[in-house]
């Protein structure tokens, strides 16, 4: 089809502005994983752009090999497998019992659950009544208050009732269990939407700083991004790398004139941020199927 | 009933424990509500603290809570202002492009920011802003410029606030838009181009309008979240320097409860915006209503 010089140049312009767009997604990327490849005092002059002009692994060696910061991951992976799982498992139980339009009081349960997405009680008394069940400074603080999503759970029951009902019917008729019926029917068909459910849950769980901030003061427990909220405003090197020994070793050598606050900051950010850029292009049909499961109206 | 009850006690097991977790967490801190009235220490319980009455209401006379409520606003209005309309018009430019690989390459790209924490956000903030070595700055010096502290400073601190949600939230933003232009009839785009319609008209008379109904749907439900300006994005990059307009009514609740100990006081904040909120969708819900002849309920 023969098109307009106009629209020629149109289809120009609008592709540089997205390459331009695509460009500010990703530089900043590229830019820190230059300067966390880079050595400190010699990025510090500046003219690192693109990629490393004075190559080491010395940054990503002090993250990786101080205790301080291998813990704040460990609590980040651990709440991140169990924040999820419980997440989905809970969350599943309750949207598979109301799908089942004839059961008595669903009408009242539906509203109970729809409430809580209207309302809340704001910050204040939530972590009041944190500290009611004493889960301030624990790390169930992470777990328990989210596992049950009100909105993912009416996004699950959508589904589910869009899933024919003579699969369950035959089910029953072979006097499978509820419990069976989700486990052998329903789980199986509803692998797309559980992965979404599951890759978002998990992404909240892996970004979340707010609540190792602010429910949690025992330092063992906060998560690699509530270290970062705390390394962001740091002003030395030694508020972020504690005291532990291996990392004296590591500074007393050579290391300690090469390292500087930027260089290790932009390490652990780079550290954080990996994970996902790694699983974000196998995930990325996942999400857009889960945002639109989500969204249809009513 | 009870036999039909007993029929389904499976389901209702596999319920008990949102319903339970819902108790907890939802409906005992909206019981917690009452403690903007009363005057409540770690130690009483919500419901054995005394009352005072409105006293907790007296930061309605304390000028700094205006301040905030002033930078709550200005905050509000020009990410709505720059956030609401920059999804409609990326989704249109995206729907424009014939190179189905770059398409798909520009989706990629544009939503992967959606997926790192504000905290990630506000180091690459740091990474290109700061005085001590960030690129932009280092970038001004080269060219023989003077330094600007961007970070901490009370004039770059709205534009860098909306700059930074736009870069992490506009392309996931356009998922739903793109989503409903794939909804639109092709005939429709077949009869405009035998009656000589162009991409430009095509884009206005066509697609345009047939967004439309995502656009309203999607302004109503960002209302609630209007003056719920992102405490998640502004404290990390709030500081002492830019505080008299980074501080927001979500910080000033987070400082005067959680930091300072004042929980009557913040909590009646915190009232006082879910008040408001809860408007705002009512009144987008009436004028949706008007316009479209429905609401969302």
């Amino acid at each position: 089809m023969k098109r307009s010089a106009s629209e020629n140049f149109g289809q120009i312009l609008i592709v540089l502005l997205l390459a331009l767009l695509c460009v500010s997604v990703l530089y900043p990327f590229i830019y820190m994983l230059a300067i966390s490849l880079n050595v400190g005092s010699d990025a510090a002059k500046g003219g690192v752009y693109l990629w490393p002009r004075h190559f080491t692994w010395d940054n990503f060696n002090v993250v990786l090999g101080n205790a301080v910061i291998r813990h704040a991951f460990g609590i980040t992976v651990i709440r991140t497998l169990v924040g999820t799982a419980s997440g989905l498992l809970i969350t599943l139980l309750a949207a598979f019992g109301l799908s089942y339009r004839s059961l008595p009081l669903r009408g009242t349960l539906l509203g109970y659950v729809l409430i809580t997405m209207l309302f809340n009680g704001g910050l204040i008394p939530f972590y009041i009544q944190l500290h009611q069940l004493h889960l301030l400074n624990s790390f169930w603080v992470y777990i328990v208050p989210t596992a049950f999503s009100a909105w993912n759970m009416f996004v699950m029951m959508k589904f589910i009732i869009g899933i024919p009902e003579a699969l369950i019917e035959s089910a029953e008729l072979d006097g499978a269990s509820p419990l069976r019926i989700l486990w052998s029917v329903i789980v199986p068909l509803s692998k797309p939407m559980l992965a979404a459910i599951g890759l978002f849950t998990g992404v909240m769980h892996w970004n979340d700083w707010f609540a190792g901030a602010f429910y949690v003061s025992d330092q063992n427990l906060i998560p690699v991004q509530t270290f970062l909220q705390q390394l962001l405003s740091a002003q030395d090197l030694a508020s972020v790398l504690g005291s532990n020994n291996n990392v004296e070793a590591l500074v007393r050598g050579t290391v300690l004139t090469n390292i500087t606050l930027m260089s290790i900051k932009m390490a652990t950010v780079m550290v954080s941020a990996i994970p996902i850029l790694c699983v974000y292009p196998f995930l990325q049909r996942y999400f857009v199927k889960g945002v639109l499961i989500g969204s249809v109206k009513g | 009933m009870l036999a039909r009850v007993a029929k389904y006690r499976w389901q209702y097991m596999m319920i008990a424990p949102a319903v339970i977790l819902l108790f907890l967490f939802s409906y005992m801190p909206m019981a917690g509500i009452q403690v903007a009235f009363k005057d409540f220490h770690i130690g009483y319980t919500i419901w054995n603290s005394p009352w005072v009455g409105l006293e907790n209401f007296s930061f309605l006379q304390d000028d700094q809570f205006w301040v905030v409520v002033k930078n709550t606003l200005w905050i509000a209005i020009l990410k709505f202002v720059f956030g609401f309309p920059a999804p409609i018009a990326l989704a249109l430019m995206i729907n424009e492009l014939r190179h189905s690989g770059f398409k798909r390459f520009v989706q990629s790209v544009s939503y992967l920011p959606h997926f790192f924490s504000w905290i990630v956000v506000a180091y690459i903030l740091q990474s290109m802003l700061t005085l001590d070595g960030g690129l932009v700055n280092n970038f001004i010096k080269d060219l023989g410029g003077e330094p600007i502290f961007f970070l901490g400073s009370t004039e770059w601190f709205r534009p860098m606030v909306v700059a930074s949600g736009l870069w992490k939230e506009v392309g996931w933003n356009t998922i739903l838009y793109l989503a409903a232009i794939t909804t639109i009839d092709p005939q429709q785009y077949e009869a405009a181009r035998v009656e000589g319609a162009g991409r430009w008209a095509q884009m206005r008379h066509i697609t345009f309008p047939g967004i439309l109904p995502t656009v309203s749907i999607v302004l109503i439900l960002s209302m609630p979240g209007l003056i719920a300006v992102g405490m998640d994005q502004i404290y990390p990059l709030m500081n002492p320097a830019n505080q008299p307009v980074a501080d927001v009514l979500d910080t000033y609740v987070l400082r005067n409860g959680l930091q300072q100990g004042y929980f009557g006081v913040a909590t009646a904040i915190g009232l006082l915006s879910s008040v408001i909120s809860l408007l705002l969708v009512l009144i987008t819900n009436q004028t949706a209503r008007k316009i479209n002849g429905e609401g969302l309920w």
